[in-house]
């Protein structure tokens, strides 16, 4: 395939998303309802509870990065959703892509939507509580930001994988898997507080390690010595094993007729 | 230098192509779908496959159409490989079904612009290709109307010019008029025609209408029990069924005991005040039976003919 035709397929897939993603309600309550929410209360909380101002962006540095996954991740988790909804997963996989097309056009428009929800929390969070998320300066914000994106892409593939598998059963993993990622990776808190064994995953994510990096801009110590370097390699291994799986699985499908169950 | 292998005039060679579903984690269960299914298709043809719910025609379709991948036998699409040369075949073919669905809230020029840019279409060839399939299927006016507003004619008439974005060389069609109304239907099958007169291109077609069978197809198969029967034209397939012609007969007397010894009679059976005459060939039968009859004396109030249709085949297949 082209270099041409892989940017086609994937901006297929891009205006696809983009399409649907402004013609439908609860996609704007994705992007702006439920954030807004989450930064107002866990904002409000933190004043509740007199915690100092390190403290305050601790909490909600971990709170921007779940709006900003959990909206990107969704939006590569309807490469495929959009498809199982419409019963039209047949069309897509009849014509001459590959599932990199899809998560990848899809994982654009996350990026999109991710970003601007980071712009607008970071403001909210500003205007409400001084709390000043770009504070460390753009070079750390960026890679913070990457860091949520590839989290984002990874958990999103999954989870397309998962639907691929199970099909529509497989749908609450959409919604349910950012936050049980954000509860290992240390939402609120740092990982050092979690049980043995549970920190032990916490330390197999990549947004452990992402979320720590930027933390100690605010002057918290790092938990892990070279934590962006560590957060990207496993962010590579996971984003090629969640493509490996994502493939298989439609493969799968094709074997056991699930692509076909799916469609009209 | 080493000369391009030569088309093969088979659009589809597919032989003994079996295909099993297996079902449930703890106890498994197998539904063997397709039990050897062959098929030869010709270039340019369209081919229709009949057969009784569950028999394997879907099946068959979506293996052929690499949306499955076969257990066993194989199967070539256009000289290439079901299974190895899936990504290659996807190019050159497509498919439209009955009842199809697409992303509700796509106005039906993004719908076929979507898929036209998957098949590598883009800038002005795109938009060139968009508007002649709108234009087509006269979909002018609802260019801009939302797929979940279309009635079920237009969504058929979207879904044909979906299944045409990439030109393609063969068109599956899975119950192409399922559940329309009959002037739709009608709209429907002579699109299909128009596809193959005017563009050659090949269809394979799933139905459970006779008439639409008979009227749009070169030949038929006959699927039933994940295996084909039988293949051939409409015609072919009557005479090896041996179905043979119907001379229904009002006679007075009613029932002469010779006429099941004459020439070419197959079977007599009384009906409903009627004598129906199973023959070989009504035409050339008929004159010598009547000379027959009148030589006997025996009194023809009522004659009628009945040649036998695909759906008499169908039902004798089915049984």
């Amino acid at each position: 395939m082209s270099w041409r035709a892989e940017l086609l397929a994937a901006w297929a897939v891009v205006v696809r998303n983009a399409l649907m993603g402004v013609r439908n309600v609860f996609f704007f309550f994705e992007l702006l309802f439920w954030p807004v929410v989450g930064v107002l209360s866990i904002g409000l909380m933190t004043r509740f509870l007199g915690l100092t101002p390190e403290q305050g962006a601790f909490v909600l540095v971990g709170t921007i990065a779940l709006s900003v996954i959990n909206v990107c991740q969704l939006e590569v988790a309807y490469a495929m959703l959009l498809d199982v909804w419409s019963k039209s997963v047949k069309h897509q996989f009849m014509a001459p892509i590959g599932v990199r097309h899809l998560t990848i056009g899809a994982w654009l428009v996350g990026m999109l939507r991710g970003f601007v929800i980071f712009v607008l929390l970071a403001a909210l969070g500003a205007w409400a509580f001084d709390f000043r998320v770009l504070a460390p300066g753009v070079g750390p914000a960026a890679a913070f930001l990457a860091g949520c994106f590839l989290t984002a892409w990874i958990v999103g593939v999954l989870v397309c994988a998962l639907i691929t598998i199970f099909g529509t059963r497989a749908e609450a993993f959409a919604w349910a898997s950012t936050n049980m990622v954000l509860v290992l990776a240390g939402i609120y808190y740092p990982v050092s507080v979690l049980p043995g064994p549970v920190a032990v995953v916490a330390a197999a994510l990549p947004l452990t390690y992402f979320l720590d990096a930027y933390r100690a801009h605010f002057g918290f110590h790092p938990e892990f010595t070279s934590p962006l370097a560590t957060g990207f390699a496993l962010s590579a291994v996971y984003a090629v094993l969640a493509h490996w799986a994502f493939r298989a699985a439609v493969e799968r499908a094709r074997q056991n007729g699930l692509l076909l169950k799916m469609s009209e | 230098m080493a000369r391009p292998a030569p088309e093969p005039s088979l659009a589809i060679d597919a032989r003994e192509v079996t295909k099993t579903f297996r079902s449930g984690w703890l106890r498994r269960r197998e539904t063997a779908a397709l039990r050897g299914a062959s098929l030869a298709v010709d270039r340019g043809t369209i081919v229709g496959l009949l057969g009784p719910n569950g028999a394997g025609k879907t099946t068959f379709l979506s293996i052929l159409a690499t949306l499955l991948v076969p257990d066993g036998g194989q199967a070539r699409v256009l000289g290439l490989d079901v299974a190895r040369d899936a990504a290659r075949l996807r190019r050159r073919i497509n498919m439209a079904s009955g009842r199809p669905s697409f992303l509700w809230s796509l106005k039906v020029e993004e719908i076929i612009a979507f898929y036209a840019r998957l098949y590598g279409l883009s800038g002005k060839r795109l938009r060139h290709r968009v508007g002649t399939l709108i234009e087509q299927y006269e979909l002018t006016e609802y260019r801009r109307a939302q797929y979940s507003e279309l009635s079920t004619g237009l969504k058929q008439r979207v879904a044909l010019a979906k299944a045409l974005v990439n030109d393609p060389e063969l068109l599956f069609l899975d119950e192409p008029t399922l559940g329309l109304d009959p002037d739709v239907s009608v709209r429907v099958r002579r699109h299909v025609a128009d596809l193959r007169r005017e563009q050659g291109v090949t269809i394979v077609l799933t139905t459970h209408y006779m008439r639409e069978a008979e009227e749009l197809c070169d030949e038929i198969g006959f699927i039933k029990d994940g295996r084909i029967l039988a293949h051939g034209t409409a015609d072919a397939l009557k005479r090896q069924i041996g179905l043979g012609d119907v001379i229904a007969l009002k006679l007075d007397p009613p029932r002469p005991d010779w006429l099941a010894e004459a020439p070419g009679v197959l079977r007599v059976a009384p009906s409903d005040g009627w004598l129906e005459l199973t023959v070989d060939e009504a035409e050339k039968r008929l004159p010598d039976l009547l000379r027959a009859l009148l030589a006997e004396g025996v009194v023809v109030r009522n004659v009628q003919v009945h040649e036998p249709d695909l759906e008499d085949v169908f039902v004798e297949l089915a049984r």
